[in-house]
């Protein structure tokens, strides 16, 4: 019955073929969300993979996390050094990474860091940064390339850039007096790390006007704050638990106004804002399915009528109204697989197509991993509701073959 | 052993309304072949209905070689009708997408005892019906065409080996020439009876044309048989 099911598939090709892609489109559309959906999370999830607690001055959470680590949007307070010192140097840190935000090059990120970066961030499954070529920069003058960064500028280790304040694409006031050399570039890691221009907290100071400390000639060696302030800084701790209790005294850290967040449960609060826009997406996303379905359902519908005949020689050959039921509901059954398997299919298409697209542009990373659990659930509900559906027609057929029997008056 | 045998028979297609078919006694013996013609309205499509197991009578008895018809469920004369009966339509006998060889083998699609006798027989269904359809006058390209392509009289041809194929017991054809000229309806009628005659099969041949009777053992005016609406 099957065979007889695809070769009358076959006949039709035309309106199947155009059902089928309807419905494929609507399926990659709706996996698509799901997919999109996971991968930014754990995108994300990777990137703050090594980071306890981030600080900055007070800002909401979300936007704090965003800035500082994604580079999405920008920071508009700046918390001092002296704040960052006394709480670097509190018991229960381990490492604190500062960070200096706000100058680009070509629309990529500056951070300003110190060396200490390439020691502490983690990303991935707790990952180092490792370098493609070259070093960590040791001085003012020296800076190091994301691989996208390195590419997307095309620069090579010993080429020279130079730093444009603002971080929009195009500024007017560049730094064009300091020209820095590249000393490093990363490998790939897939998180935003790939398209920044990593340099030093000094060197960032010199752009803007302070003066360069090796040219600074008196003979004390009192230790300088290498700036007079940071956007953010990125803090490990020696023992989990404590970062509750750190959180809350840098939330009511007397002497400036700051903000501490734990990256993950921030992260989740992200995507929790974030849910009703991603519902909405899969509630239109399986209209469009739907839409698909009902498509199925108009033209198996229309073809019954010519497909009296078709149904009476089979009758008369033996099958009962129940083998008509069944045939079309194996027509169905099978456009239906057949339509989630290409929507799957086109779904990686797109993916494979578009992932240099995507990194580029957001730094996002796709995965190509088997459809998750979540994704075969959509696939399963897919085919279940043209099944149900295609129990339309089918009962119409099983009405129509008991009551035409072998004598069809069209 | 009688091929057809009825008693008694009242069948109305609706509930409480007047029965369309009404036959007191009517037997056809096995191996006979029949004409039964009737004119449109004398209820020529319900008794071809009831013969092949579609309906069931409200009343009375219908057997076919022996089997009490009016006692089988839906299912079973569905069962009943695959392995015992092939049946030819006016016109339009065939799945269009199928090749005339898959349209002749959808005889043996529900029935494992036409699929036996083909076996017993020493062949396989494809090459019987193979066979039969070149036997029926199809070249070997029209046999791999789809049914669609061929044209009315070769369709009625692949109408008839799908119904011959694996010797079923009876033959019923509801008017199978009507789409046919003159020359192409006597050679399909003698190649037909030909070919049930070497099973021994009994065939119904149904037409409104009664000078075709020369070509069968029996003739039977539906009028005579059929006893509703009139009065006693």
């Amino acid at each position: 019955m099957i065979k007889l099911a695809i070769k009358s598939l076959l006949n039709r090709r035309a309106s199947v073929l155009l059902t089928v892609i309807a419905i494929a489109v609507s399926v990659t559309l709706l996996l698509a969300v799901e997919r999109t959906r996971e991968q930014v999370q754990t995108n994300f999830a990777n990137t703050v993979s090594g980071t306890d607690l981030i600080i900055g001055a007070r800002t909401s959470q979300i936007q704090l996390l965003l800035s500082s680590v994604f580079h999405i949007g920008s920071m508009t307070n700046n918390m001092s050094w002296e704040a960052f010192d006394d709480i670097r140097s509190r018991p229960a840190v381990e490492w604190a990474v500062p960070i200096s935000l706000g100058d680009s090059v070509g629309g990529l990120p500056v951070v300003a860091t110190t060396k200490d970066y390439f020691k502490h961030f983690r990303y991935g499954s707790k990952q180092s940064l490792t370098f493609a070529a070259g070093d960590a920069f040791h001085d003012e003058k020296q800076v190091v390339l994301g691989a996208e960064a390195a590419s997307k500028l095309n620069k090579k280790v010993g080429n020279d850039i130079t730093i444009a304040h603002g971080s929009g694409g195009i500024s007017f006031s560049e730094h064009d007096e300091h020209p820095l050399t590249v000393v490093g570039i990363l490998k790939r890691t897939g998180t935003p790390v790939d398209q920044t221009i990593l340099t030093s907290l000094t060197s960032l100071e010199v752009i803007h006007g302070g003066e360069s400390r090796d040219k600074h000639d008196h003979g004390d060696s009192h230790a300088h704050p290498p700036a007079e302030s940071i956007s953010a800084a990125l803090l490990g701790l020696k023992a989990k638990p404590l970062a509750l209790r750190l959180q809350r005294q840098i939330n009511t850290y007397k002497p400036e106004p700051l903000t501490a967040l734990l990256p993950g449960m921030t992260l989740q609060e992200l995507w929790k804002t974030l849910r009703v826009f991603e519902q909405a997406l899969t509630v239109i996303s399986s209209m469009v399915v739907l839409i698909g379905l009902l498509g199925m359902l108009t033209i198996m519908l229309a073809s019954l009528r010519e497909r009296r005949r078709e149904m009476a020689v089979l009758r008369a050959v033996g099958a009962g109204p129940g083998t008509v039921f069944g045939l079309l509901v194996s027509e169905a059954l099978l456009l239906t697989v057949v339509a989630a398997a290409s929507g799957l299919a086109l779904l990686y298409l797109l993916e494979w197509s578009l992932a240099g697209v995507i990194q580029s542009q957001t730094g996002i990373v796709l995965s190509f991993a088997w459809p998750t659990v979540a994704e075969w659930w959509r696939l399963g509900l897919v085919v279940a509701t043209g099944f149900v559906l295609s129990l339309i027609p089918a009962w119409r057929a099983y009405r129509q073959s008991l009551a035409d029997g072998l004598t069809v008056k069209v | 052993m009688t091929a057809v045998s009825v008693r008694d028979l009242s069948f109305s297609w609706k509930r409480n309304e007047p029965a369309t078919l009404e036959i007191l006694e009517w037997q056809v013996q096995n191996g006979e072949t029949l004409l039964l013609r009737g004119p449109s309205g004398s209820g020529k499509s319900t008794l071809l209905s009831l013969l092949a197991g579609i309906n069931s009578p409200q009343k009375g008895e219908l057997s076919l070689f022996g089997t009490p018809l009016s006692k089988l469920s839906g299912r079973q004369r569905d069962r009943f009708r695959a392995d015992n009966i092939g049946y030819i339509f006016q016109q339009f006998n065939l799945l269009p997408y199928l090749s005339a060889l898959d349209n002749a083998l959808l005889a043996c699609q529900f029935s494992s005892i036409r699929k036996e006798r083909i076996a017993k027989a020493g062949e396989t269904p494809e090459a019987s019906a193979h066979n039969m359809l070149k036997r029926l006058g199809l070249s070997e390209s029209q046999i791999q065409q789809p049914a669609h392509s061929l044209s009315v009289g070769q369709q009625q041809r692949v109408a008839a080996a799908r119904a011959l194929l694996g010797a079923p017991p009876l033959l019923i054809a509801d008017e199978p020439t009507s789409a046919l000229d003159a020359e192409h309806r006597d050679s399909f009628i003698q190649l037909l009876l030909e070919l049930s005659a070497k099973n021994d099969t009994t065939v119904i041949f149904v037409t409104h044309d009664a000078a075709l009777s020369r070509y069968f053992d029996s003739h039977v005016e539906l009028n005579d048989l059929n006893k509703a609406g009139v009065t006693a």
